[in-house]
């Protein structure tokens, strides 16, 4: 379940031996170009007027959002009693333009399967996230495994386009209103840092779904969820930062013959601060081995 | 610094993997036996068959190699014993066990053909392969710069595709991989991390299935029935056999859930309002497939609204009632009584659920009459309007039956009238 997600890892390392010939660009460090670490596909970039048009044109909108921000930090009011039992609401489908918040991704984007999917509004008024998921892939030699779908929320952002988190520290679960098709789905939860490292780190945690026509209402505790990076789950693990999340999303796996057609049907995405629930994290911190950790 | 460089980029093992992926080890340049004749000779007398094949290699020139050829691949016979008895001669066929990272490989790839890549002995078969003791690092320097990295990796793609098939290691395994490798080996780091995660993710489902999952479509059919049905615990399920009912078609069984609540609201179901027979949706049960359909109604407005009433917003500061100066005190509708039903969802009221063995129409319709006769009595008098769902035309066209089955029923009261919706609305 943990390698759910795995691409073909693009990074080559110090062996030399037996690495003569190569029909891809070999990377000999553990550098990073950019966070798509080689998957960046190369849009035509518009032209010097257009991209001043534009920029005139997101000016108007980001003054909004600042003014917005400098209104709130003026007012000073944040929500300081989070009442138990509460759910607020992250990601809401009934919400207008909801769609254009998330992106879609799957093994086909890169050639590199035949998966396809696509996320939009259902006839109860919810996010439908449905497709077919296939490991059938280009036999090129490099790829091993395929057959993904993806979900995601886009980056989280201030105004002028300027990065920022979520800050969801005050609660501690995972509160999920589905209805799904009896397959299970993989939560992510993205922390990226700064540096290339931490580019990749993921939380993850598993969506069961129990199918049928019945909505079901999953609340899963951030203490349970695990690192992963680039597909693998990492041996030195902590608890999530709930500070530095940055997105969110689901994922769907063709692994063991699960090759077909799935769908999600999602009606928003909350959080809740749950007082009896203690657990920090949920996986013990076993003391382990020098230089064989993490290796 | 190298090992710094390790925790850091925080590499697993299986990220070193890509020099050697590369080459894909499906040839072999010594053939040896498959068949069972020449498996007794081989058995009975390994040493002559080397001799023999070495005075061929070195007769001959270099030009003219023994035929190359996959020994699993040309297997006849495709079962577990074979493959195990392959392993064996392998084992048996050189002192030197040349070419054992190309014979494992080999033999990885060809595991579902075989049928046993589930199964945890042929795993261990295959790591004993490995010479004892050769490989393991006898100081500092060999410990860091993985010591025989294209045996090491090996081993480790063997632990990675028995992870992906969801085979759990055992202590026995631990024990092997550390007489081949000592205890810096890389394959044992893999082992260790698949002992630490397995077993927390394997019996995680709240809702955990038989593995394998039965191949008969009727027992999947109610596993995937009663996982559906545990959003009220006190469901039953029911398996019918249309033979009971004169008229119908198909002879197949329908495996239908429904509970004490849903029987109540369907009593209580207004005649003047249709039933809805959805489907066909799908639903997973491990790696198999299974349409169900569902009756159900459009939800009851008027009393989701009356429920509704009762919720008073706590927030809202904008409207406070003062019940003081002769005002009554302000009354709330439904304190007592009505609860909402778990089957009353926001866009229907769900009443029962199924899976027939034809998922036709003529199926469904013995569904209902089926429960007609079991004492829904009112099920003859409300309309029931079929709605079929599917996003494949084909099967649409599969559900409706032969064009010349009688849509309308005399013997009942009930008007059957199909629709076709060619969107796929639900999962």
């Amino acid at each position: 379940m943990h390698c759910l997600v795995r691409q073909t890892q693009r990074i080559s390392c110090w062996l030399p031996v037996a690495a003569k010939i190569h029909t891809t660009a070999v990377q000999r460090t553990f550098w990073e170009r950019e966070k798509k670490s080689g998957y960046k596909t190369k849009l035509p970039e518009p032209s010097k007027k257009q991209l001043i048009i534009d920029g005139f044109r997101d000016l108007k909108e980001e003054m909004k959002l600042w003014r917005q921000e400098v209104k709130e930090k003026l007012e000073s009011d944040p929500i300081l009693v989070f009442r138990p039992g509460e759910t607020d609401i992250v990601f809401d489908f009934k919400a207008p333009d909801v769609l254009d918040k998330w992106t879609v991704t799957t093994d086909a984007d890169h050639g590199e399967g035949k998966s396809t999917a696509t996320l939009e509004l259902s006839a109860a008024g919810a996010g439908l996230f449905h497709g077919d998921v296939s490991s059938q892939h280009t036999k090129d030699g490099i790829i091993k495994r395929t057959g993904y779908a993806n979900i995601r929320t886009k980056r989280v952002r201030k105004s002028f386009k300027r990065e920022s988190t979520y800050d969801w520290t005050q609660y501690n679960m995972l509160v999920m209103k589905v209805r799904g098709d009896g397959r299970s789905y993989l939560i992510n939860l993205h922390t990226e840092g700064y540096f290339d490292l931490m580019w990749n780190d993921i939380y993850h945690y598993v969506l069961y779904t129990r199918g049928g026509p019945h909505w079901q209402i999953a609340k899963i505790p951030f203490s349970k969820f695990f690192l992963s990076s680039k597909g693998r789950v990492q041996d030195r693990q902590n608890a999530i930062a709930l500070n530095c999340v940055t997105h969110f999303g689901f994922s769907v796996a063709a692994k063991k013959g699960m090759d077909g057609p799935f769908g999600l049907e999602i009606d928003y995405v909350g959080l809740e601060y749950d007082p009896s629930h203690r657990e920090e994290f949920a996986y013990e911190m076993y003391k382990t081995p020098k230089y064989i950790v993490a290796t | 610094m190298i090992r710094k460089l390790h925790c850091l980029l925080r590499l697993h093992s299986p990220v070193n993997r890509t020099v050697y992926r590369q080459r894909a080890p499906t040839l072999f340049s010594r053939s040896y036996a498959t068949t069972d004749d020449a498996n007794r000779n081989a058995n009975a007398d390994p040493k002559s068959n080397n001799k023999s094949n070495k005075r061929a290699g070195t007769t001959s020139s270099s030009k003219s190699l023994p035929a190359i050829r996959n020994p699993f691949a040309a297997a006849q016979d495709k079962t577990k014993n074979t493959y195990l008895t392959m392993v064996e001669i392998f084992e048996e066929r050189d002192v030197h066990r040349r070419n054992h990272v190309e014979f494992i490989y080999a033999a990885l790839k060809h595991m579902p053909d075989f049928n046993v890549e589930h199964d945890l002995e042929v795993y261990k078969a295959l790591i004993n392969v490995m010479p004892k003791g050769k490989f393991i690092p006898t100081n500092l320097f060999q410990a860091e710069f993985m010591h025989y990295p294209k045996q090491q990796q090996c081993i480790i793609d063997l632990l990675e595709q028995m992870e992906d098939y969801g085979v759990m290691p055992d202590y026995e395994m631990e024990a092997m991989l550390l007489n081949v490798f000592g205890n810096k080996g890389h394959p044992l780091r893999k082992y260790w991390r698949m002992m630490y995660w397995m077993p927390k993710f394997k019996n995680l489902s709240p809702w955990p299935l038989p593995d394998p999952v039965p191949d008969d479509t009727l027992e999947i059919a109610k596993l995937a029935v009663e996982r559906m049905c545990t959003v009220d615990l006190r469901s039953k399920i029911d398996v019918f056999e249309t033979r009971e009912i004169k008229d119908s078609l198909d002879d197949t069984w329908i495996v239908s859930g429904m509970s004490p609540e849903q029987s109540k609201l369907l009593r209580e179901h207004s005649r003047q309002k249709a039933l809805y027979i959805e489907g066909p949706f799908n639903i997973w049960i491990r790696n198999r497939r299974i349409n169900y359909f569902t009756l159900r109604a459009d939800a009851d407005a008027q009393f989701l609204a009356q429920l509704d009433e009762r919720q008073v917003d706590d927030d809202d500061v904008t409207q406070i009632g003062v019940p003081f100066f002769g005002r009554a005190p302000p009354r709330r509708h439904n304190q007592l009584g009505k609860l909402r039903s778990v089957h009353q969802q926001d866009d229907g009221t769900i009443f029962a659920i199924c899976a027939t063995g034809t998922s036709t129409k003529d199926s469904l319709l013995s569904w209902i009459r089926l429960l007609e006769a079991r004492g829904y009595a009112s099920l003859g008098e409300i309309p029931v309007l079929f709605r079929f769902t599917s996003s494949v035309p084909a099967k649409a066209e599969e559900i409706e039956g032969p064009a010349n089955m009688p849509a309308q029923t005399s013997d009942t009261a009930s008007s059957h009238r199909e629709e076709h919706t060619e969107t796929g609305s639900r999962p």
